[in-house]
Order: structure tokens, then C-alpha cells, then sequence
């Protein structure tokens, strides 16, 4: 992934940041985690910011893209600065409640994919943005070819050769 | 895998061809396709067994991850969002952290404590560092904020520095003190005593101020009095350099002026100044602004408006117009304490000076924190105040003049709001022709409103329409210092109403429109001809105003009795004089609002005809011919209508120019005719030609460009284009409910709007919740049943039939089906058509004897009114056939069925 989101992802994220945070927030509370799919998370935190006057993407469309960049930073931050800890202080506080072993054991994944999507960008920037897209933001290949411009046959055809090629790189 | 982009290519083409052929003649396949490559033969036989691993599993991303979070997705990211959170060290530099002092929005912080000098700090931490430069660089401003001051009551900075996993941290002066308002409470302390410790709060923000820093975050939580009464200023964490270029006033649309905005989740809504919350320029006024709420509620025990439970729209509505009661008559329950003893006289001066602190407008308030300060010195050595209460002895003109800017924008908003919408859309020109007739009816009012709007710059026009309400409160004020001139008093009072009733304020025109009928009435005399001709004319005004107003507040049978009186009073005025003109068009469009065209349109006709008789035929001419279309295009003879528009239309462009508001106002009145026969991309591109001049004119975030971007989703729903549609929607609904708040008709037509969208695209969780929103709106502003109403329901029937919740449907499509006939007619198409649905909601519950009998209720209704192939009949013969082949009745049905087809057959071939 880019080192850093670019400046008006950045504003958007910044924005949008709290309300994502409160969101998650209640859904690992398990408020409401079997009901709320994660473009009814994303949808409802569009329409909260939109509602409190922050300046928003065009559309919850784009917002949505804008979130999964976000998500993915989110985990993967997460999970790095995790493992930074564990290899790092003695001191470092070791929980063991089962919500923490969970991340954990997901820790390498989230790196895993994170990895092996960038290696994607280079080799496709639009099958890169494809999965990121579905997997983070949970958007339909629909959805996706309207915001990227091309086909849904198209998307299909990326979608179904990137996923060959994930699973071969995550073995 | 060893891959470029051109062998990724190459592969994928050969993996995409291969998945085409049968799983056996893949490898005969690929030996010849790669040839001596043996690499690339490798490399695409390892992606077909990674296709099927990943397709054996289900879900995609599942089999691709078996375990992974993803496969949670949301909550997965959740628990990783607050693991990360809780992972911080025990130890920070030579401090213990030993417990969570508070949380906000830019960070933690902890309390920290020294092992070998025993001392204690407070540490903030960024959370969530590495993800965003700007809360960074937000957190860094702070900590050279804090480093910049240098007052005794002002929070020290220690220390500043990073984690090893990068989270920046600084440390600082840790209060062990009360909240201000906890503090006092606790030592319920006197008048005096309350005032010393926040004149000691003023000055703490004084410094500040001296440091060109602005706060912007003041309340109770910052502001910590320790036992011995010394207090500590904190938490800067979105405070601002006075002098940072990047901040500067006035930045124009994504400049800095934006970045401001997104402060706003962080604030505290209690104590943000109006212009905080509506995201523009801030400055040492913001700081009074709050200084004053605090002020109040040391004063009183309670904050000055109660946001409890409203949506940021509504609190920034509220915190913009809503003026809190004075201070002195609050006192009573100040805080459960002991009542605060003051002379009357001494309570005037605390209400005048907290009042003036916090005044909605800027200008308004005191200057500098030191003038305050100075009047705060004035209260306790018995000196009077330098601040004024507002001054109602202004004129009319004096005060038009002073708001130049405003009342323009106001008079935009009013000649502009032209013709209407069709359909669900509410429909203001009556309201706007009245109002217009106002103006230019009141003598000096008249006189200035136009030279202002002459004179204006028209490209500046669009109108910000919470400021406009802000002088309109004003001006009722300065109204009711003109006890003396009663006229110009009823005139200016009636203006206002007319501009409120605009703005969807419609107790408060209510109210001013009733005081101003009951001057004229008392200057006119008895039967309301004594006071001559011009006398009886504005009392013919004032009804035709309310009745208008009546008709908004859907209280047609008042509305259709005040527009008769006013034309029985207007009966001594020449049959062509404006007042009686303007009453029979309101008239025309009471009947037309209850449904009676055939009544309305005579009536109509000659108020058109009137005007057109006239030498100079006015803006009241089209606006009349726009009401007569309407009234055609509800009784769904769209071809009059259509002509009628294109009439007003080019009376419009004949008067006003091409890029006139009234033009796209007439545009996507053209649209909506389209739009009812049929013809969606014609209806778009007129809907897209008046967008464009709405545009232009009001820009993006106006009611009137919300509102016909709701009408072009509208079409665009309807070409099957529904992401369009929604980006449509989605602007318009976040300007109409900054603008105009979550309850309001134009909200109401687009969250209708948005609810079609997401049923067409089966989205029901999202089209329940908009219809139960629309819904929601409708039944809190209309005072008495309205077929609005009936749409609501209906379309929350619609989605119930589709998520096969049949008892809700059912309930849904009676309600809808009662509110039809009661307000539009037992046999109107809308009755009919619910009692079909509602027939379908009983069928699918097996209750076929009802079945059959809505079904044929509806069915009977509509078929007289349609084309015998329309779905509704065709959905009522299909159910009606079912319910009778359930009931045993198998020639019915037959029957029924064999109808069916042959008007499926006669309508293919026709």
C-alpha cells in the first residue's frame, strides 16, 4: 500500500475517522454485528457525516472507496504496531482475552494480504483496487464498475484471475 | 511466482481461456499454448488449482482465507481498531501510567506518576497515529500551542515525544480540580463569588488570545477550579493561530475555510458559536461566544437552549436562530442551589451583558475578551454597562438598510422561487406571488427591496438562507417598535411572515401573518371598506397571505374560506386590480389542492386572463399561467399543461432573460409533463437544462438546486441508472438537511426518492427506512391528513409485499388506501391502485374472499382512469384469478386469467 493516503483521502479520513471508530466501536461491542453488513456501517457513517455538515466525497459511492483504503490502513497499522509490540518490551501488556487471540492469529494475514496486494498494484493497479475494494469496503463488483469506469464482464474476469493469483501467493 | 505486468498478462489470458474448456483438455491445452515455456505453463497451472481451491470454499474470500477477518469483515477490523487502542506501555519516560484521566476526540490521556520524585502528570497520546498526517499535525499544533503559553492559568508543557511504535505523546501539568460548574455547585457559591471565578476564566482566555490563540473548545470539562479556587485552562486540541495563513477568513470552497469544517464532530455543540457550527471563519468572537454560555450557565445552572437528543442539523438550527430566554427569568432553578439574590435592576444588567457575550451575530458581540471583562468590572463596582441592549427604535428603512446584503438575498428568494415542481414536490408560488405582491405593494418596504435588488449584484444572488432568518428575527423585532406607524408596521410585518412561510417557518409567519391582518383590519374599519380602496386592498392581501399559509399547513377548508373572503373584499376593486387578481389565483389553487380541477381551472383562467388584459402584466402573469398548468397536469391532461408551461416559459425568458431561476423553475416544470407520459430522457434533459441554471444562480447547496436534483433522480431512476440517481439524491439530502433541517417537505420528497431507488435495487433495509423517515415527516408537519401521507404509507407497503412481510403491507396499504379517499376522492387513481396492493397483501395471507374484494374495489377504480395493459390492472387480474380459483370459483377465474392475456396480447400487438 502507499505510505501515505493522498491529501484528500487523508481530509475524508480524517473526517470520518471518529464516526468509523464509534461504529466499529459498537459492533465489537456485538451491538449489532450478525445484522449490519459493512456497506450498511459505511453507508450509515456517510450519511452521519454528510448529515453533520462534514464536507463528504461526492457521493457514498466514493465515500465507500475512501473507507476501504481506510479499513485497510486500519488493520494493517493494527496489526503491525501488534507485532512491533510483541517482539519489542517484555513489558508489553499480553491479553488473553479471546477477541485478542483472534486479531492476533489474523495479524499475519492482514500483513500477508496487504503484501501481496501491493505486489498486485504492480502488477495490475486496477485488479489491486478490485480486491481492496471488495474485501475492505465490501463493495459489489457493481459498484466497482461504476467507480472505476469499466465493464462488470471485465471486472468478472480481473476479479476471478486476481483471486486465482491471491490464493496462490497466500498459499 | 516470478511475474512482470506483460508475463501477469499473458498468463491471465491463457488461465482465462483454459477455465473455458472441461478440466481435461486443460493440460493438452497449455502444452501446446505455452510451448518450451515451461515457467509460464507452471505459472498457469498453479493459478487454475488456486481458482479452484478458492471456488471450492464458497465464498471467495473465505476459501481464500479461511480463518480471516475478513470473513468478518467489520467486526474483525473492529476488535483490531480497539486492540490496537489498548496497547499502550505501562511506563512512559520516568512516568507510571496509572489510569485513563479522559478520552476525546484527538487522543488519551493518561495519568502518569514519578517513582523517584513522587510528581504526577497528565500524558495525551495520539490514538491511531501513523493513519492520518492531518490528525498528526493536528496534535503537534496543540503541543506548540500549549508550549506557547505561559500563564498561571494555563495547563504547563513538560515534555513532549514518540513511542517506539510511533504514537507522538506529550506531557503535561496535571489539575486535580472540579469542573467550573461542578465547582460551584459544590460550594453553591454567591452571585460574587461566581462572577470572580469567571472573570479568572476570561482572563486565562485573554492570554490566550494575547498569544494569537483561539480556543474554540471552552465548557465546563476544560476549565478545572482546584479546592483552593485557582483554575487551569486545558486541552487546545482544536484550537487555532489567529495569524496561521492556512486559516485565514474567507477561504473559498476547498480551501482552508474546509478544513475548518472538519473540526466539527469534535466540538461540543452546547457551547459552539453559531458560526462554528455552520463551518465558517472563527476568530476571539468565537471564544466570547462561549465565554457568554458559560457565563449563563453560571448564572442559571443550565445551558441557554436545550440540544438534547437533536441531530447536528437540528442543533445548528437551534443554536443559529433559537434565542434563549433571558437569563433572570431562568434563575429560578439555578442548579438546585440556593436561588442567586440580585436587584431586578441588577439581573437586567447580568441579562444584558450575557446576552451580548452571546449574540447570534458576531458584530453584535463584545470585541475582545477584554471588553468583557470590562463590563464585567463595570456589574461589580456598580458602574452601568458599556454594552447596549438591542435597540428597537429603528425604522423600517433603517432597517433594510443596515441588512442591504440580506434583504436582496431574501427578495432573490422570493421573486426566484417561481413555479413549482410537480408531484410530491411542494409547491411555493402562490406563497411566492404573494409575497412578491408584497413587496411591491408596501410603500417604502417596496421601494427599497427593489432598489436593493436593481441595484444588487444579481451574479451574488444566492441567498444563505439561515442568515436571512437571522434578519427576519431581527426584523420582527424592530417591527415591533412601530407602534406608531401601524401601516408600514402591518406592511413590514406581513413582508416577514410572506419570507418566513418561504423558509418553512410556518407557526412563526402564522403568527405574523395574523397580527398583520388584524392591523390592517383595524386601520380599514369595520366592514373593511371604510379606510378606501387601498385600505381593503391589503386587508384582500393579508387573507390571500393566509390562506396561502393555510394551504402549506395543509388546512385546506380555512384556506379555501380565507381566499373566498378575500376576494368578497377585494369585490369593490376593479375586476382587474392586483389584490382581487391575486385572489382568485390563490383560489384557483386551494381547489386545485383538494383535488377540485374542474372548479380550479375557471377560476384560474381568469386570473390569467386578468393579467394578460393588464398594460404591464407582471411576474404574476406566469407565476398565474405556471399554477393554471398545474393544475392541468394533476388532472393528468398533460398536453394543456405542456402548452401552459411553454407560455409562462417564454414569459419568463421574456422578462427575466434566459438564466433566470423562474426559467429553470418553467424547465423542469417541462420536465415533469415528460416525465408523467412516459418520456424519462426527455424529462432528463429538461430537468438537466433547469438544473443548470439553478446552478448557476443559486449554487450547489441551495433548497431550489436540491430540489430538482431530486426530480432529475427521479428520471434517472426510471432509466434504470440508479448510481446516478443516488449521487443525485445523496447531495441533495445533505444540503436540504443542513439548510432546511430533517423535517421539511423537500427532505421528505427525497428521502421518497432515495426509498424507489433502494427498492429497485432491492436494497429494503434502506428503502424501509427512508419511506418510514418520509413518513415520519409528513404526519409531524401537516396538521390534518394528507394524501402525502398515503404516498408514505403506500410505498412502505411496497416494501413490506417485497420482503413478503404481508400483515405490515397490509396495514400499510389500508392506512394508504383510508388516506386517499379522504383526501383525494374514494375513486381516485391513487385509492385504487392501494386497494389492488392491499388485495395482494391479503392473497399472499390466504384470505381470499378479502382478496377478491379489494382487488376489485381497486380494480374497478382504476380501470376507467388508465390503459387497460397498465401492471396494476394486470397485477388485480392475475390475484383476482388466483383468489378465485382458492375460493373454487374456477370459471371466475378463467376468466379473469383469459382477460389478462388478451390485453397482454392486444397491448403487443398495438
Amino acid at each position: 500500500m502507499e505510505p501515505t493516503p493522498n491529501g484528500e483521502l487523508d481530509a475524508h479520513f480524517s473526517a470520518a475517522y471518529e464516526e468509523l471508530r464509534r461504529l466499529a466501536g459498537s459492533v465489537a461491542a456485538g451491538e449489532r454485528a450478525v445484522t449490519l453488513s459493512p456497506t450498511a456501517l459505511v453507508g450509515e457513517a456517510y450519511l452521519k457525516l454528510a448529515r453533520a455538515g462534514v464536507p463528504t466525497p461526492d457521493s457514498p459511492l466514493h465515500f465507500r472507496r475512501i473507507a476501504a483504503r481506510a479499513m485497510r490502513q486500519v488493520l494493517v497499522e493494527a496489526a503491525r504496531r501488534r507485532r512491533a509490540a510483541k517482539r519489542g518490551s517484555a513489558a508489553a501488556p499480553i491479553t488473553l482475552d479471546e477477541a485478542h487471540a483472534v486479531a492476533t492469529g489474523r495479524d499475519l494475514e492482514v500483513l500477508a494480504l496487504d503484501e501481496a496486494l501491493t505486489e498486485l498494484a504492480a502488477l495490475d493497479p486496477r485488479q489491486a483496487r478490485l480486491v481492496e475494494y471488495r474485501f475492505f469496503g465490501g463493495l459489489e463488483i457493481t459498484e466497482i464498475a461504476a467507480l472505476l469506469g469499466v465493464s462488470e464482464s471485465t471486472l468478472h474476469r480481473d476479479w476471478r484471475a486476481a483471486r486465482a493469483w491471491l490464493a496462490v501467493r497466500l498459499g | 511466482m516470478h511475474l512482470d505486468p506483460d508475463r501477469w498478462q499473458r498468463a491471465q489470458a491463457l488461465f482465462h481461456a483454459a477455465l473455458e474448456l472441461a478440466p481435461g483438455d486443460r493440460t493438452d491445452f497449455l502444452a501446446v499454448a505455452c510451448g518450451a515455456d515451461g515457467e509460464l505453463r507452471a505459472q498457469v497451472e498453479a493459478l487454475l488449482a488456486g481458482d479452484a481451491r478458492s471456488a471450492e470454499g464458497g465464498t471467495p474470500t473465505g476459501a481464500l482465507l479461511p480463518d480471516g477477518l475478513l470473513a468478518g469483515g467489520l467486526p474483525g477490523a473492529a476488535r483490531a481498531l480497539l486492540g490496537a487502542a489498548a496497547a499502550l506501555p505501562e511506563r512512559v519516560g520516568p512516568y507510571r501510567l496509572t489510569r485513563l484521566l479522559g478520552r476525546g476526540g484527538m487522543g488519551e490521556v493518561h495519568l502518569g506518576e514519578r517513582d523517584d520524585t513522587g510528581g504526577v502528570a497528565a500524558i495525551k497520546f495520539l490514538r491511531d497515529a501513523p493513519l492520518s498526517p492531518t490528525r498528526r499535525e493536528r496534535f503537534a499544533l496543540e503541543q506548540r500551542t500549549l508550549a506557547s503559553l505561559d500563564h498561571p492559568s494555563i495547563a504547563r508543557l513538560y515534555d513532549a515525544d514518540v513511542l517506539p511504535d510511533g504514537t507522538p505523546y506529550f506531557v503535561m501539568e496535571y489539575v486535580d480540580g472540579l469542573p467550573l460548574t461542578e465547582y460551584l455547585a459544590f460550594w453553591n457559591s454567591s452571585l460574587t463569588e461566581r462572577l470572580r471565578v469567571f472573570r479568572a476564566v476570561c482572563e486565562a482566555v485573554q492570554a490566550a488570545h494575547r498569544q494569537a490563540v483561539i480556543h474554540r473548545d471552552l465548557k465546563p470539562s476544560n476549565i478545572l477550579v482546584r479546592a483552593d479556587g485557582t483554575l487551569k485552562l486545558l486541552d487546545f486540541g482544536i484550537a487555532k493561530q489567529l495569524d496561521d495563513p492556512a486559516e485565514v477568513p474567507d477561504a473559498g470552497p476547498g480551501g482552508a475555510g474546509d478544513r475548518t469544517r472538519t473540526l466539527l464532530p469534535l466540538m461540543t455543540p452546547a457551547y459552539a458559536a453559531p458560526e462554528q457550527l455552520r463551518g465558517e471563519p472563527t476568530g476571539i468572537y468565537t471564544d466570547v461566544y462561549a465565554l457568554g454560555v458559560l457565563l449563563y450557565e453560571i448564572l442559571t445552572g443550565r445551558q441557554p437552549l436545550d440540544l438534547q437528543g437533536l441531530t447536528p442539523g437540528e442543533v445548528e438550527t437551534a443554536v443559529s436562530h433559537q434565542a434563549p430566554p433571558r437569563p433572570s427569568q431562568m434563575r429560578a432553578g439555578a442548579g438546585g442551589g440556593r436561588l442567586l439574590s440580585a436587584s431586578r435592576g441588577a439581573w437586567a444588567e447580568l441579562d444584558v451583558l450575557c446576552l451580548t457575550a452571546m449574540h447570534k451575530d458576531p458584530q453584535r458581540r463584545y470585541s475582545t475578551v477584554q471588553g468583557l471583562i470590562r463590563d464585567l468590572d463595570n456589574f461589580l463596582g456598580g458602574e452601568p454597562l458599556d454594552a447596549r441592549p438591542d435597540t428597537l427604535g429603528y425604522r423600517a428603512a433603517k432597517f433594510v438598510r443596515r441588512n442591504a446584503r440580506g434583504v436582496a438575498a431574501a427578495v432573490v428568494v422570493v421573486l426566484a422561487g417561481a413555479a413549482t415542481v410537480a408531484f410530491y414536490t411542494a409547491r411555493l408560488s402562490a406563497a411566492r406571488t404573494a409575497a412578491l405582491a408584497e413587496a411591491e405593494r408596501s410603500g417604502r418596504i417596496q421601494g427599497f427591496m427593489m432598489e436593493l435588488f436593481q441595484g444588487g449584484d444579481p451574479a451574488a444572488g444566492p441567498a444563505d438562507t439561515l442568515r436571512v432568518l437571522t434578519l427576519i428575527e431581527r426584523g420582527v423585532q424592530e417591527a415591533a417598535a412601530l407602534e406608531a406607524e401601524p401601516a408600514v408596521q402591518a406592511e413590514l410585518l406581513a413582508t416577514l411572515g410572506g419570507l418566513l412561510q418561504r423558509m418553512g417557518s410556518l407557526e412563526r409567519a402564522d403568527s405574523l401573518l395574523a397580527r398583520a391582518l388584524t392591523l390592517r383590519r383595524s386601520l380599514a374599519g369595520g366592514g373593511g371598506r371604510e379606510g378606501g380602496p387601498g385600505a381593503a386592498a391589503d386587508v384582500a392581501k393579508s387573507l390571500v397571505a393566509l390562506a396561502t399559509l393555510r394551504v402549506d399547513q395543509a388546512r385546506l377548508e380555512e384556506a379555501e374560506a380565507l381566499a373566498r373572503q378575500g376576494m368578497a373584499t377585494a369585490s369593490g376593486l376593479p375586476r382587474d386590480h392586483p389584490a382581487a387578481l391575486e385572489a382568485r389565483t390563490t383560489l384557483g389553487r386551494v381547489l386545485q389542492e383538494v383535488g377540485r380541477y374542474d372548479e380550479a381551472v375557471p377560476v384560474l383562467e381568469e386570473a390569467v386572463r386578468g393579467y394578460a388584459a393588464r398594460a404591464e402584466p407582471g411576474p404574476e402573469y406566469p407565476a398565474a399561467l405556471t399554477e393554471l398548468a398545474n393544475t392541468h397536469f394533476y388532472a393528468g391532461r398533460y398536453d394543456a399543461s405542456d402548452s401552459l408551461n411553454r407560455v409562462a416559459l417564454a414569459a419568463y425568458r421574456e422578462r427575466y432573460g434566459a438564466r433566470h431561476p423562474t426559467v429553470g423553475d418553467g424547465l423542469i416544470n417541462l420536465g415533469a409533463v415528460q416525465f408523467q407520459r412516459g418520456r424519462y430522457r426527455e424529462a432528463e434533459a429538461r430537468y438537466r437544462e433547469g438544473l443548470a441554471i439553478l446552478l448557476a444562480h443559486y449554487g450547489a447547496d441551495h433548497p431550489e438546486t436540491a430540489s430538482a436534483r431530486t426530480m432529475l433522480a427521479r428520471a434517472l431512476n426510471y432509466q434504470e441508472r440508479p448510481q446516478e440517481a443516488l449521487e443525485h439524491l445523496s447531495l441533495a439530502l445533505g444540503t436540504q438537511l443542513r439548510l432546511l433541517g430533517p423535517v421539511h417537505r423537500d427532505v421528505a420528497s427525497t428521502r421518497n426518492e432515495l426509498g424507489l431507488v433502494a427498492l429497485a435495487a432491492g436494497d429494503l433495509e434502506l428503502a424501509e427506512s427512508s419511506f418510514r423517515e418520509m413518513a415520519d415527516i409528513y404526519d409531524r408537519i401537516y396538521d390534518a391528513p394528507h394524501w402525502f401521507m398515503g404516498i408514505a404509507r403506500s410505498n412502505l407497503g411496497a416494501v413490506y409485499l417485497e420482503a413478503e412481510r404481508w400483515p405490515e403491507a397490509e396495514a400499510r396499504f389500508r392506512e394508504a388506501a383510508e388516506l386517499f379517499a379522504a383526501t383525494l376522492a374514494p375513486e381516485d387513481l391513487n385509492t385504487g391502485v392501494a386497494r389492488i396492493k392491499l388485495g395482494r397483501a391479503l392473497l399472499r395471507q390466504e384470505r381470499w374472499r378479502e382478496a377478491a374484494a379489494e382487488s376489485r374495489a381497486g380494480y374497478d377504480i382504476v380501470s376507467p382512469l388508465t390503459e387497460p395493459s397498465v401492471s396494476w390492472l394486470q397485477s388485480a387480474r392475475a390475484d383476482l384469478a388466483e383468489a378465485h380459483r382458492a375460493l373454487g370459483d374456477e370459471a371466475e377465474a378463467r376468466r379473469w386469467e383469459a382477460e389478462a392475456e388478451r390485453v397482454r396480447a392486444e397491448a403487443e400487438r398495438g
